[in-house]
């Protein structure tokens, strides 16, 4: 982002932190496709994108009033993203222990339509062969985020994100065969 | 950022998957129903209206505290008064023994 873009942005967030309803808007319109990737990518589910990225704005727009620094907007917004999904997930995972699932259950495709071509759906399986908190690291990255902005995202050290990041990259490229199976 | 920008920065960051990862961005991206932002926006305005403030939830706590511990305090009132019936007989029984034993009343 240069140096014009940057300004621009912290001059909207300012105007939403103002509760001006259409700064808020414009927010939204401007990073609701970055969110959804963001969130496909940690869920890798077509069917909750559309609610989780929902409930992550929701919470944006209940808590802007009380963001310190503007210029840090995009690392905050993504922070709210990943504990959003990670919550989702969590939660998911708790019902199970209350809900009779077979492995069938887990398999469960993706609604008709919804994987669109062999490679996206091979990033899908690779994705979804890691921790989820693997998953947000990557799409950190993919979102342009720098190593201490998602050090600072995750609460964690540049050296512990760089070695997490390592490792977690050797296995996506290990998973991702484009000519895959499912 | 404009979308030719994030697409340069998906290349240079993972070059191997980036196609991929683009895809993905783009079938997330169409997950989202028009008129999206409106439904956010609709979406908060309705919770901020049906979540209660701070101050009525910390009301509603302390009203809750209050009423389970004015019902212990009448239950332990209950009791003590309930176990002093209980073992006046007794006591009764203790005292008019002892006053009748001389060893005891010298």
């Amino acid at each position: 982002m240069d140096q014009s873009e940057s300004t621009e942005l912290v001059a909207l967030v300012g105007r939403a932190q103002k509760g001006e309803e259409r700064a808020l808007h414009d927010l939204i319109v401007a990073y609701q496709n970055r969110v959804a990737g963001f969130v496909y990518a940690i869920t890798g589910r077509s069917d909750s994108v559309e609610d989780i990225t929902q409930q992550v704005f929701i919470k944006m727009v209940r808590a802007i009033d009380g963001l310190q620094a503007p210029a840090q907007f995009e690392s905050w917004l993504f922070r709210l993203a990943r504990n959003t999904c990670i919550d989702h997930l969590r939660r998911q995972k708790l019902r199970r222990i209350f809900t009779p699932f077979g492995p069938e259950h887990e398999a469960v495709p993706e609604p008709e339509g919804a994987v669109g071509t062999e490679e996206l759906d091979a990033l899908r399986h690779a994705l979804g062969q890691l921790r989820p908190q693997d998953r947000a690291l990557l799409a950190l990255v993919q979102e342009g985020r720098s190593h201490a902005e998602i050090a600072e995202i995750l609460n964690s050290s540049v050296a512990a994100v760089k070695a997490r990041l390592h490792r977690a990259r050797e296995q996506l490229r290990q998973h991702y065969q484009p000519n895959h199976e499912t | 950022m404009p979308e030719s920008s994030y697409v340069s920065i998906i290349n240079r960051t993972m070059k191997p998957e980036s196609p991929s990862w683009s895809l993905l961005n783009q079938h997330a991206a169409s997950c989202l129903r028009p008129g999206f932002a409106g439904r956010v926006l609709r979406a908060a305005r309705q919770s901020a209206e049906t979540i209660p403030s701070l101050f009525s939830q910390f009301a509603v706590g302390v009203a809750t505290a209050a009423l389970c511990f004015g019902a212990l305090a009448v239950l332990a009132m209950h009791q003590t008064a309930s176990a002093a019936v209980a073992s006046q007989p007794g006591w009764q029984e203790i005292a008019s023994a002892s006053n009748a034993d001389p060893g005891l009343n010298p």
